[in-house]
C-alpha cells in the first residue's frame, strides 16, 4: 500500500480519534523534561504506518538501514527492510517482548524473547538516572516527515556536551528524529522518519508470523537482567573484577550471568541513563573471536588489547592470565581504554 | 553438496566452527537430506544429554551424606595392597571410566585452558544491545537481523541469579 496515499474521510476520522489537541510547548531554552516524559510513553499510545532510516556512523564509514514500519499500539510492530539489498525483504515482527526475525530467503524465523522490555521499574529508574545526569533544554522547532517537531537537547551536566537531540511530533510527542553525538561532536547515530501516517486501522493479522515452510529457530532469550549486582557477581563463580574509573554519572545498573559455549560469562551494564558500557568477563580463558571484523591494537595498562568497531559501537578485548575481558559501548575509544585500564579485582 | 555429511562436519557445524560458505552449504544440505538431519539431531541430543549430565554432576551432596561417607572412610581405612584391587572392581571402575570419558569430552570442548572455545564478537554486541532495552531513548528499531541471526546460532544459556530471599534483609535489626 503506497504510504503517500491520502487517508480520506475514514482516515481523517481515525486521526481525529487518536490525535490529542496540541498543548502549549515550552519555549526555546526552557526545561524540556515534561516533553521527555510524554515521549517515553507515546510509543505505547499511538498507532502509525511509516518509513524510517537509521544511520550508524563509524570512524570512516556509515551503515544505514531503511525500513517500513507498521505499529499498532501498545506493543505490536512490524518492520520490513527495504535497504540495504542484503536485508531486502527481511522483516522483524515484535509482539510484546517476543520478536520474530523472518528471513524469506532461508525460510527461517528466529524467535527472540527479551523480558527486559516488561521491566517498567528498571525503565523508570533509568529515566530518573537520565534526568539526574542530563539537562533537557528546548531547541528551535523543526519539521520532519511533514510534521512539526519540538526539539529537546540532552546536555550532560558534568561535561556540558550535548549528547542527544530528540525531535518529537508536536501533537503526539512520538520521537520522529533523533541524533546521538560522539564526544567529538560528530553525529554517531541518526534515526529519522521519512514518512508517517497515524491510523487506528491496523489489523492484528498484519503481525502474524509465517509458519508454512518456515523453520523456527530459538534465538537468544534475554531474561530480565538483575539489579541485585551482589547476587549476580556471586553467581559468576569467580572473583569478579570491576572498573575503578567510570565517566561522571555512570553507575552499574544491571547484570546477568550466561553460559556461552559452556563458559560462564559475567556481564555488568554501566550507564548514566543515556550512554552505556558493558563489561564482560570469563575466567576460563575463552577469547573473543574477532575474525569477522577489522582488528586494531591498542594498550591496556602495559598489555596489548584488541578492538573492533561496529558502527558507533566499539568492542575492546584484553586478557590477564586466564581472565578475559570485553568492554562494549558507544563511548570514545580513549574513554573505553581508560575504563579498561582501571579494571582490577 | 550431494554427499552425506561426515560426523566431523556435523560437529563443526554444531559448534559454529565452519566457514560461512561451508556453514550455509551444510545448513542447506541438512534441510534437504532426511538422513543427515537425523544424524544432526542425534548429535545435538547427545550434546544436550552430556551437558545435562555434567550439570547434574556439579550438584553438591547433602552435608549429612558427605559426613556419613567420611565417617565410614575414616572407620575403615584399607590396606595399601587392597587399594589397587578395590579400584579394579566393576562397581568402581565402570563409573570412574565413564567419568573420565565425560571429563575428556568436556575437557576437549570447554575446559582445557589452551583449548577454550572462542566466543563470537556478535554475542557481546547483541547482549550489550539487549541489556540496553530499559535505557530511555535507546533505539529499539536498530536491531540488526544479521547480528540477531549470528547470536541465535551460538550456544547460549542464561544462568539463574542466586538472589537471597528478601526476608534475610527484612528481618535484619534496624
Amino acid at each position: 500500500m503506497p504510504l503517500r496515499k491520502r487517508a480520506g474521510l475514514p482516515g481523517a476520522l481515525a486521526c481525529a480519534l487518536v490525535l490529542p489537541l496540541s498543548g502549549v510547548a515550552p519555549a526555546q531554552g526552557q526545561d524540556g523534561t515534561p516533553l521527555l516524559r510524554e515521549a517515553v510513553t507515546a510509543y505505547a499510545k499511538y498507532s502509525y504506518i511509516g518509513q524510517v532510516q537509521n544511520t550508524d556512523y563509524g570512524m570512516r564509514r556509515a551503515d544505514a538501514v531503511l525500513f517500513r514500519v507498521e505499529h499498532r499500539a501498545p506493543d505490536m510492530t512490524r518492520r520490513w527492510y527495504l535497504a540495504p539489498e542484503g536485508l531486502f525483504g527481511d522483516s522483524i515482527i515484535s509482539r510484546g517482548d517476543t520478536s520474530y526475525d523472518v528471513d524469506p530467503r532461508t525460510h527461517r524465523v528466529i524467535v527472540t524473547e527479551d523480558d527486559a522490555l516488561d521491566d517498567q521499574v528498571a525503565m523508570d529508574d533509568n529515566f530518573g538516572l537520565l534526568l539526574h545526569n542530563y539537562r533537557a533544554v528546548m531547541a528551535p522547532d523543526d519539521n520532519v516527515a511533514g510534521r512539526r517537531t519540538l526539539n529537546v537537547l540532552l546536555i550532560n551536566r558534568y561535561t556540558g556536551e550535548t549528547v542527544m537531540r530528540i525531535g518529537m511530533d508536536a501533537d503526539t510527542k512520538l520521537v520522529l528524529h533523533k541524533e546521538r553525538y560522539a564526544a567529538s561532536g560528530s553525529v554517531a547515530h541518526e534515526m529519522r522518519f521519512e514518512q508517517i501516517r497515524y491510523t487506528g486501522d491496523i489489523p492484528k493479522a498484519l503481525f502474524t508470523v509465517p509458519t508454512a515452510g518456515f523453520t523456527r529457530i530459538s534465538g537468544p532469550n534475554h531474561a530480565i537482567p538483575s539489579n541485585d549486582l551482589t547476587a549476580v557477581v556471586r553467581t559468576a563463580g569467580f572473583a569478579a573484577a570491576g572498573p575503578k574509573y567510570l565517566p561522571d554519572g555512570f553507575l552499574p545498573v544491571a547484570g546477568d550471568v550466561t553460559d556461552v559455549k559452556g563458559v560462564r560469562t559475567l556481564h555488568i551494564l554501566y550507564s548514566d541513563g543515556l550512554r552505556t558500557v558493558s563489561l564482560f568477563e570469563n575466567a576460563r580463558g575463552a577469547a573473543v573471536d574477532l575474525s569477522k571484523y577489522t582488528v586494531h591494537e591498542t594498550k591496556v595498562r602495559s598489555g596489548t588489547a584488541k578492538y573492533v568497531e561496529d558502527g558507533p559501537t566499539t568492542l575492546l578485548a584484553w586478557a590477564s592470565g586466564a581472565r578475559h575481558f570485553e568492554l562494549v559501548g558507544e563511548l570514545s575509544r580513549d574513554e573505553l581504554v581508560r575504563i579498561a585500564s582501571s579494571v582490577s579485582t | 553438496m550431494t554427499q552425506h555429511l561426515t560426523t566431523e562436519i556435523l560437529l563443526d557445524y554444531i559448534h559454529g566452527e565452519l566457514s560461512p560458505a561451508q556453514d550455509a552449504a551444510t545448513y542447506a544440505h541438512i534441510e534437504q537430506c532426511a538422513g543427515c538431519r537425523s544424524d544432526y539431531q542425534a548429535e545435538v541430543s547427545l550434546g544436550e544429554m552430556l551437558r545435562e549430565h555434567a550439570a547434574r554432576e556439579e550438584r553438591e551432596l547433602p552435608s549429612l551424606v558427605k559426613a556419613e561417607i567420611w565417617r565410614r572412610v575414616r572407620a575403615d581405612k584399607p590396606q595399601t595392597s587392597n587399594r589397587f584391587t578395590a579400584w579394579m572392581r566393576p562397581a568402581v571402575a565402570i563409573p570412574v571410566a565413564a567419568a573420565l570419558a565425560l571429563a575428556a569430552y568436556f575437557g576437549s570442548i570447554y575446559v582445557a585452558p589452551h583449548g577454550a572455545p572462542s566466543i563470537e564478537a556478535s554475542y557481546y554486541l547483541q547482549d550489550h544491545a539487549a541489556m540496553n532495552t530499559t535505557i530511555p531513548f535507546n533505539d529499539h528499531t536498530s536491531a540488526n537481523p544479521a547480528a540477531l541471526e549470528a547470536a541465535a546460532l551460538a550456544d547460549i544459556r542464561r544462568v539463574a541469579v542466586d538472589v537471597q530471599p528478601a526476608a534475610y534483609t527484612a528481618n535484619a535489626a534496624p
